[in-house]
């Protein structure tokens, strides 16, 4: 029973992290490899934020959550806009660059100390029991709530509002999206913005659960395989790609060694990639072959 | 001949592609209000090109306008962005990729219509797009991926009528489809005209049914303008009976430029 509990677990935090990656590549075809940095990044803000405000812990969450959303937006507008035109494979080099970059930033500011935000919050994390001797964290089954919450807003907005429906158009043809009147910057900013937002609200959930220290980018780096065994540009392909992932790390944890945990969601990728490159969800034609 | 400024003149226009590929040089045409203006020309010879030219680039498609001027209502519209040219009053009808494939027919036309426009007034104007294309209508919910080829036709023109252009630029609208089929859309684009007081850019390689509906028109070859005349003129222009409407008899596949090197005195415009 705790086993299948730790995979809704990990399966929600995967599920979290990787709609920024399909956000940003169903929209632009361009992997953002500094995923994970950003989604760090939102909780170093948190971290920050708590401290500015000690009295209002709450007031510094939606600030952090405010600032990750501004985060992505300012990035695409100095940094990423500059990009359209070259090839997608440039852009992705770009964001590897940024990651970097930003990882270096972090340890300047932040150092490479672990921090842990929740004390500095004044928030607690009790265990919540489940029944039959099962539990999970506060934090965590906060993290599945808002994961389900994420995605069902996402897909309202993609599917009812014009802002979702300007992206779906622009993601498959956005020459033809232009040439309608739709701004294709502004479409970008937004994706960028919703994915860092997503991605930073990962960070804060899971820097509350277990501290924020390095390790956050190979958690980053791990919900990578998942959106991309989901095919990369379906929000439903996220979810069951973040389930598989986490069904098999959970499985070698149980039956192998816990030690390989960071190397299975790879081996599941590389597996995909022989059998199904574009994925369970993913549209076949739409890979660019190298 | 004098003439009332025109609404579109391109002058001298050039554009180059990734840098060193120059697809069009020296085109210079004038659009009238209130006219539809045919576009002929064979297979490369620049007409997608020059359209792509005045309704905009983008990044990927590494190319723009090297030399001259696209002046739409007085003002230079060349290298602007695809948006900004919508937005201002001209909307094109694509060579290929003209609809969104993976949205139904409502999403392409709701995706078309401008920002800012409340429901109603979208409901409106899709409801004009289906006054004119009740066939449209009826396939709805459909994803237009799924359309038949005069469908889609039909549904890339609608979209691009919802960007409430001034003037319409549809590009071989004919290719891959039934004579009658053709007949039928050119019709629908004279009702636009007149309904919607729209002017008309029309590209085809065929003079056969475009020239009938066209006030005026402008032969390309090797991305330049090599003639150009009144419908009752390129009608009766040896030339084109010869090689667009295909009534040279005989040796017909003799190549346009052999015959114009030995017949016509070169006119370049520019
Ligand atoms: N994207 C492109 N890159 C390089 N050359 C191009 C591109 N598009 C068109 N061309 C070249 O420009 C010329 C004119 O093409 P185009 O305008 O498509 O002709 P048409 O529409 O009359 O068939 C051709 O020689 C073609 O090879
Ligand atoms: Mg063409």
């Amino acid at each position: 029973m705790q086993v299948l509990a730790n995979l809704v677990v990990l399966t929600a935090i995967y599920a979290l992290i990787s709609c920024g990656y399909v956000l940003i590549y169903r929209v632009s075809r361009v992997l953002n490899l500094a995923h994970g940095e950003l989604m760090m990044l939102g909780a170093y803000l948190l971290f920050t934020l708590a401290s500015l405000f000690k009295g209002g812990p709450e007031l510094a969450f939606a600030g952090a959550v405010g600032l990750s959303l501004l985060v992505g937006f300012v990035l695409y507008v100095v940094l990423m806009r500059k990009m359209t035109g070259e090839l997608v494979i440039a852009a992705v080099l770009v964001t590897i660059a940024l990651g970097i970059l930003l990882r270096g930033l972090m340890v300047l500011i932040w150092t490479a100390r672990d921090l842990h935000p929740i004390s500095v919050l004044g928030w607690k994390n009790p265990p919540v029991p489940l029944g039959g001797g099962t539990s999970i964290s506060s934090v965590a089954l906060a993290t599945i709530l808002v994961a389900v919450v994420l995605y069902l807003a996402l897909m309202l907005f993609f599917r009812y509002t014009r802002w979702g429906l300007q992206m779906r158009a622009v993601g498959e043809r956005p020459l033809l999206a232009a040439q309608r009147g739709i701004k294709l910057h502004a479409v970008y900013a937004l994706a960028w913005a919703l994915s860092t937002f997503s991605g930073g609200l990962a960070g804060m959930l899971l820097a509350l659960d277990s501290g924020l220290g390095s390790t956050m980018v190979i958690v980053g780096l791990k919900a990578f395989p998942a959106a991309l065994v989901g095919g990369l540009d379906s929000l439903l392909g996220a979810v069951v790609g973040s389930f598989i992932v986490a069904a098999a790390e959970i499985l070698a944890i149980h039956f192998i060694d816990p030690l390989i945990s960071d190397v299975v969601p790879f081996v599941v990728l590389i597996a995909m990639l022989l059998v199904r490159p574009w994925g369970l969800f993913g549209t076949k034609e739409e890979i660019e072959r190298v | 001949m004098t003439e009332s400024p025109p609404m579109l003149r391109l002058e001298k226009v050039e554009v180059v592609y990734k840098k060193v590929i120059t697809a069009i040089q020296g085109v210079s045409l004038d659009v009238q209000q209130g006219q539809i203006v045919v576009f002929l020309g064979t297979n490369g010879a620049g007409k997608t090109t020059t359209l792509r030219a005045i309704s905009g680039f983008i990044g990927t498609d590494d190319a723009w306008v090297t030399e001259g001027r696209i002046l739409f209502e007085g003002q230079d519209i060349a290298n602007w962005p695809p948006q900004k040219v919508a937005n201002r009053g001209i909307a094109l009808v694509p060579e290929r990729e003209k609809i969104f494939e993976t949205l139904t027919v409502m999403d392409n036309l709701e995706a078309s219509v401008g920002a800012g426009a409340s429901r109603a007034t979208r409901k409106r104007m899709i409801d004009t797009v289906f006054d004119h294309f009740p066939r449209l209508a009826t396939a709805k919910t459909r994803l237009a991926g799924y359309l038949s080829g005069g469908e889609r036709q039909m549904l890339a023109i609608g979209s691009a009528l919802l960007c409430e252009p001034r003037l319409l630029l549809v590009d071989e609208m004919s290719m891959g489809l039934a004579p009658r089929l053709v007949e039928e859309l050119l019709d629908h684009i004279v009702t636009l005209k007149k309904t919607l007081g729209l002017t008309i850019l029309l590209v085809e390689q065929s003079a056969h049914l475009a020239l009938g509906i066209a006030d005026y028109g402008y032969v390309i070859e090797n991305g330049r303008i090599v003639l150009d005349g009144t419908r009752e003129r390129l009608g009766g222009h040896k030339d084109v009976q010869e090689f667009y409407l295909g009534q040279g008899g005989g040796d017909a596949r003799k190549s346009y430029r052999e015959v114009k090197q030995y017949r016509r005195s070169r006119r370049w415009y520019g």
